[in-house]
């Protein structure tokens, strides 16, 4: 039986943790846009874990945990579009999507 | 707990794994692992619609349009410069040495905070929904009604933007 019974919510707060700050570490050490945005995704489902935890231990949370993590899954959703889109329109115009590279806004 | 174990590790593993891997398209890929262990964590927390959307959306939708991106944009090598692993990158302060350390004392305040607090939190679940579909739906449709009206027009908002920045350049007149 798969279910959550032995574990206690810390465990899946201190999860959530790790990932973010993979997630962070992908984000900040990366220099290709593309890469970044992926940092930006594993952070965005690291704190999805957090809340669908919370919704599940919590009883004030219950509903409230897992409606936000569908908002976070619509805004993930549309910041990968919005920024994937960026990413290519920059690759044309430049050449380049290192972001040392793309340092003056004017294009 | 050792499906849990199991689950969180492949997850972090495939996390760093997309911070660290030298080849752009071997961490998007990395990136579809970890979207896939992050679903089997919704699974074992019994949230069995988000795991599901998780893995359609993220794992499928979102990993679609990564592999694209990459795809289209004009790289000129797919390798990353610095891709002579990550202890040699540790020499250069800025991409490597700092973001390490400053991550790391993130997650040592994090682990801090939450084994203080853990004797105050629960250790069992709560009861699971008999229909957790049903339960989402009746939060988004009643309680979060607008918020949720506000989230169908940012995605449709993103859709037009991605569409019009990514028009073919040629034929210009609006």
């Amino acid at each position: 039986m798969i279910a959550a019974q032995g574990i206690p919510l810390v465990d899946f707060l201190v999860l959530g943790a790790l990932l973010f700050c993979v997630g962070l570490f992908a984000a900040l050490r990366r220099s290709n846009a593309i890469m970044i945005l992926m940092g930006i995704e594993v952070m965005l489902n690291a704190v999805n874990i957090n809340l669908v935890a919370f919704s599940r231990y919590l009883p004030q949370g219950a509903d409230r945990g897992q409606a936000f993590a569908v908002f976070v899954l619509a805004v993930a959703a549309a910041e990968a579009a919005v920024g994937l889109a960026l990413v290519i329109i920059v690759s044309r115009r430049r050449g380049a999507i290192e972001i040392e590279e793309i340092s003056d806004m004017k294009g | 707990m050792a499906a849990f174990i199991l689950l969180g590790a492949v997850t972090v593993y495939s996390g760093w794994r997309v911070a660290t891997a030298p080849l752009v398209t071997h961490a998007a890929l990395f990136l579809a692992l970890t979207f896939a262990g992050v679903a089997g964590v919704f699974f074992l927390l019994q949230a069995d619609f988000l795991a599901a959307v998780q893995l359609l959306l993220y794992a499928g939708a979102v990993m679609t349009v990564v592999i694209f991106a990459i795809m289209l944009s004009e790289m000129k090598d797919i390798e990353e410069p610095r891709g002579r692993g990550l202890l040699g990158s540790l020499r250069s302060p800025f991409l490597g040495f700092f973001p390490l350390a400053g991550v790391v004392l993130l997650f040592a305040v994090f682990l801090v905070v939450y084994l203080r607090a853990a004797p105050a939190l629960p250790g069992t679940p709560l009861p699971a929904p008999a229909d957790s579909t049903a339960f989402i739906a009746g939060a988004l449709f009643k309680t979060y009604a607008f918020p949720f009206e506000v989230a169908s027009v940012l995605l449709l908002a993103a859709m037009i933007g991605a569409i019009i920045l990514t028009r073919a350049e040629g034929g210009r007149g609006r």
